[in-house]
């Protein structure tokens, strides 16, 4: 018990719907519904803080940016507010590791803000450096006491999460009923049936892993694998080729995220295979967060932009567009993803202090398990 | 002053070729595998021996490093335990190794690469039917094809409702459960290398002089004994630096075993990839070091072995084609009979997944068909809005790219060639070395790059970076110049000196000879060697975005990729798919254009 931690959002995926959210037109630029705000009002007031300006430089993976994503809504709504301030995006092909192998190399930073980290990735960072890649946040920064209990990841406030998601079973119900515990996946009925990911290199691979870490403890996962191994779980390099393969009714369950009927549902589509399966009643939450280099060339800007992404309306437009849930209480969302967006009656996740110094060996010795020849 | 010029084209291009390859491959490489070997400034084999004395890696061979003085037991130990690997036998958890079954699987994807390719080089070379030059300029198509798009391909084509099930289902067959297989694993590997045997054994059997053929014949030799007598030993170096180049590749093999056989299968590279991810950048130094020693070891025995044949040969006719559809009668010959059934097995094979994959991309998810994924290249194509990844530019970027690279990487192969066949003392550990290229593992190359040309290299207080479109041709060349050395190597080392010293003793430079003389004799495997290096360049992802400046020199495979993540369809492979069939189209074409083009340099 003392090991997981539990998230204290009273499972406000399906009540919360509100005829306020219609639906959201795709384009940034015109708003749909306007919103009363209900935060921090104070933070976002433009009059106050157009004098801000320059360029500020958001490193951030290649889907995040483009048309029609949150990177891009978030460039416009935030430079209609700071009419000086440019934001341009940067996509380095290896991610955070970009930075860290930078920083180590004494090169240079040549970004702002990173968006798109989770937790074990801050931990693997903070054990390869001696100074700290990423300045405190929290404290310089308005908004952070609406993040949801225990999405905050980052105990020194540096990370702040901006959207989450949860790890799930996503299975067919016309082959299989739906499993509800992890020892019900060892059983026959279920022999040859779930596709996952690689933990070394897939998101939701990693985070279904450590799921596993929580529920079976450290000394008991290499034996619960070892079942699912003998049970014929098949673990894909990557998220996509495994959906594909699930798509391709190659295997009638996946681990994917409980988000998944936003993207299935309508008259065509059969929604039998696009069932939402809690483990336990639990699923894993995944936060993704920002945060601030240390080398920062424009600061107060980049805190505007922070504040900016953990408003209210903000919060809003990025879950909607990244198929995910808002980091901070209170956000309405549209009727649609109210409806096909489903949150674990018990979220579960391993906080930053379990993580650091650990991970890398739970997934080292449950990659050699598996690999071993 | 044109003489000298000419005199000094062959040394020059020597050391031009040398500086690039230091600064975009022996110092970048260098830089990430010298942490094998130091640690803190000083000498040390710490990584390397940790890595060879763990069972994980080396299975039961580990004892060979642990316990020397027990090799005898400990050799018998492993190769017992690769033979109980291999007749399938359940074994103790540490038996042969990830190095052990690296090798066990790239050696079956070499047989199966070769079983595959070389009735297609027959085929290509002995017979003439329509279509058959375009065919042959086809054959590399799949060598371009990112990983994940022949992961697509062969789902829907070995999956479980694969087209593959359904049509042996109609004879009452199957379903066979293909995927996630060692077996489908090795077939992808064939996939990918079988062209690259064909090609090479095309380019030197269309260069078999028949009049050496038909002197044989007339000596009373019976076809077959002048085939083995005087065409195998033509064509052996050739199929042999096939099979190397295949072992080599697929030894390294990387995104394929995964997508399609699941990390049960997982290979060193796999563990390599993972290390450097997790930025434990010395474990992954020693991998790559160990890759690459057996590489390098392996290509330098070829070479050694390729320099003792002696088989000359002159200008000649090429053997004379027949014609496939000869007449009706023809279609009872046995050979022929043969060649459909080879024919049937390409259908499933080769074009089966590249057509499965067109197929996807015009299918929507509820199995329709659909015009979606073209219409979103469509509006990215138009779409003004920033970070946006547009068709044309791709393309564009990725012919430009490759135009550049086979430009730069034919003399680079050339000059490595005429240097390779000088008899000199070290001439073959030299283009060992020069090979290198082919030997170091990717994912290596692309983390030295990253090291040292993208974050940058201090000079004099200054910090010098290499980035843009110059350094990734840069790249991209030394990547592709092997396989035009490869190409070339063979068929010059099998000229008549003679023809060199007639032209030199009438006062042609070096230069000229070479230019006048030797290249126009073996242009099919120059222009072999301009199709592979065209294919490194346009396939080439690693490298490419690292090396980019800004976020707009993408080409047409990272545009790929980054289709992938892109969600605005849905979490689809759909839109990856129609920029898949882009790519395949776009090259298909410009493979036919370099054959035509240089068809009519041929003499």
């Amino acid at each position: 018990m003392e090991r997981r931690r539990f998230l204290r959002n009273a499972g406000a995926g399906i009540v919360g719907v509100s005829a306020l959210a219609g639906c959201r037109s795709p384009s940034g630029d015109d708003e749909g519904p306007t919103r009363t705000d209900s935060g921090n009002g104070t933070t976002t007031g433009a009059a106050t803080t157009t004098s801000l300006g320059g360029t500020l430089r958001v490193a951030t993976y290649s889907s995040f940016t483009g048309e029609g994503t949150a990177g891009n809504w978030l460039k416009s709504a935030f430079e209609s507010k700071y009419p000086d301030a440019t934001v341009e995006f940067t996509t380095p092909e290896n991610g955070l590791n970009q930075y860290v192998q930078r920083a180590n190399e004494g090169a240079p930073i040549d970004a702002d803000l990173y968006v798109g980290l989770n937790t074990g990735e801050l931990a693997r960072a903070d054990e390869q450096l001696d100074e700290s890649l990423f300045q405190s946040l929290r404290e310089d920064v308005a908004g952070t006491d609406r993040i949801k209990g225990g999405l905050d990841i980052d105990p020194e406030g540096r990370a702040l999460p901006y959207d989450t998601g949860y790890i799930s079973l996503v299975y067919d119900e016309n082959e299989v009923a739906q499993p509800e515990t992890f020892d019900a996946l060892l059983e026959p009925e279920y022999e040859g049936d779930l596709i996952v990911q690689n933990a070394q290199q897939s998101d939701p691979g990693r985070a279904f892993l450590l799921w596993t870490i929580l529920a079976k403890d450290v000394d008991g996962y290499l034996d619960y694998w070892q079942g699912l191994q003998d049970n014929g779980v098949t673990i894909m390099s990557d998220w996509e080729p495994a959906y594909e393969a699930y798509m391709n009714d190659e295997a009638p369950m996946i681990v994917s995220y409980s988000t998944d009927q936003v993207y299935y549902h309508g008259e065509d589509v059969d929604m039998a295979k696009h069932q939402v399966g809690f483990l336990e009643d639990q699923g894993y939450a995944n936060p993704e967060a920002l945060a601030m280099f240390s080398s920062a060339s424009n600061g107060d800007l980049g805190r505007r932009f922070v504040e900016f992404v953990l408003s209210e309306e903000a919060q809003a437009e990025i879950a909607e567009r990244n198929v995910q849930f808002p980091a901070v209480e209170g956000v309405e969302m549209s009727e649609e993803f109210e409806r096909y967006a489903y949150e674990p009656p018990e979220p579960v996740t391993f906080t930053y202090e379990e993580l650091a110094g650990n991970v890398s060996t739970w997934i080292e010795d449950w990659a050699r398990q598996v690999a071993s020849k | 002053m044109r003489e000298r010029a000419e005199r000094l084209a062959v040394p020059l291009g020597l050391s031009a070729t040398v500086a690039v390859l230091i600064v975009v491959f022996y110092y970048p490489v260098g830089s990430v595998l010298a942490d094998a070997v130091f640690s803190d400034g000083r000498m040390t084999f710490a990584p390397i021996a940790d890595v060879l004395t763990d069972p994980f890696y080396t299975g039961a061979a580990h004892h060979l490093f642990t316990d020397p003085l027990g090799v005898p037991v400990g050799l018998v130990e492993w190769l017992l335990a690769v033979e109980f690997f291999l007749f399938g036998v359940d074994l103790p958890p540490t038996s042969i190794g990830l190095f052990g079954f690296t090798a066990y699987q790239a050696a079956l994807s070499t047989v199966a690469s070769v079983a595959l390719g070389l009735p297609g080089a027959y085929l290509l070379s002995r017979y003439e039917f329509p279509g058959r030059r375009t065919v042959r300029s086809l054959t590399i198509l799949p060598f371009v094809l990112p990983g994940i798009m022949v992961a697509v391909g062969f789902l829907a084509m070995f999956g479980r409702n694969g087209l593959f099930n359904d049509v042996i289902g109609l004879v009452g067959l199957g379903p066979v459960e293909a995927l996630f297989t060692l077996e489908i694993v090795v077939v992808a590997h064939a996939f990918y290398n079988a062209p690259l045997v064909t090609r090479l054994v095309t380019t030197a059997w269309e260069s078999v002089d028949r009049r050496q053929v038909e002197t044989a014949r007339s000596m009373g030799a019976t076809p077959f004994r002048a085939f083995r007598d005087v065409v195998v030993p033509q064509l052996l170096p050739s199929l042999l630096t096939a099979s190397l180049l295949t072992f080599v590749f697929t030894f390294m093999t990387f995104p394929i075993v995964l997508a399609l056989g699941g990390l049960q299968l997982a290979t060193v590279e796999v563990w390599l990839y993972a290390r450097v991810q997790n930025l434990e950048l010395a474990e992954a130094a020693a991998l790559g070091a160990i890759e690459t020693a057996i590489s390098l070891g392996l290509t330098y025995l070829y070479l050694r072995y390729e320099a003792r044949q002696v088989a000359t040969r002159s200008a000649g006719t090429p053997l004379a084609r027949r014609q496939l559809f000869a007449s009706v009668r023809s279609l009872r010959d046995p050979h022929r009979l043969a060649l459909a059934g080879y024919g049937i097995v390409v259908l499933v094979v080769f074009v089966g997944p590249l057509a499965s994959m067109v197929v996807e991309s015009v299918t929507g998810p509820g199995g329709q068909f659909t015009l979606d994924y073209y219409r979103f290249l469509l509006s990215q194509q138009t779409s003004s809005a920033t970070g946006t990844t547009r068709p044309l530019p791709a393309i564009v970027n990725s012919l430009r790219f490759g135009v550049g690279t086979l430009l730069l990487a034919l003399p680079m192969g050339i000059v490595v060639a005429v240097v390779a066949n000088r008899d000199v003392t070290g001439s073959r550990g030299a283009e060992a070395v020069l090979s290198a290229p082919l030997a170091v593992s990717g994912i290596v190359v692309g983390l030295g790059l990253l090291q040292t040309l993208v974050f940058g290299t201090v000079i004099l207080d200054y910090r010098i970076t290499v980035l843009g479109p110059i350094a990734i041709v840069f790249a991209h060349a030394v990547a592709a110049y092997p396989f035009v050395t490869r190409n070339v190597a063979p068929a010059l080392g099998e000229l008549d000196p003679r023809l060199v010293d007639a032209a030199r003793s009438l006062g042609a430079s070096r230069f000229r000879s070479l230019v006048d003389i030797e290249l126009p004799l073996v242009a099919s495997g120059v222009v072999a060697g301009a199709a592979f290096a065209f294919a490194i360049s346009v396939g080439e992802f690693d490298s490419t975005v690292l090396l980019a400046e800004g976020v707009d020199s993408y080409t047409m495979p990272v545009a790929l990729e980054r289709y992938i993540g892109n969600r605005s369809l849905g979490p689809s492979l759909g839109a990856a798919t129609a920029m898949g069939t882009v790519l395949l189209a776009v090259t298909a074409g410009s493979f036919v254009v370099i054959d035509r083009v240089g068809g009519r340099w041929q003499p």
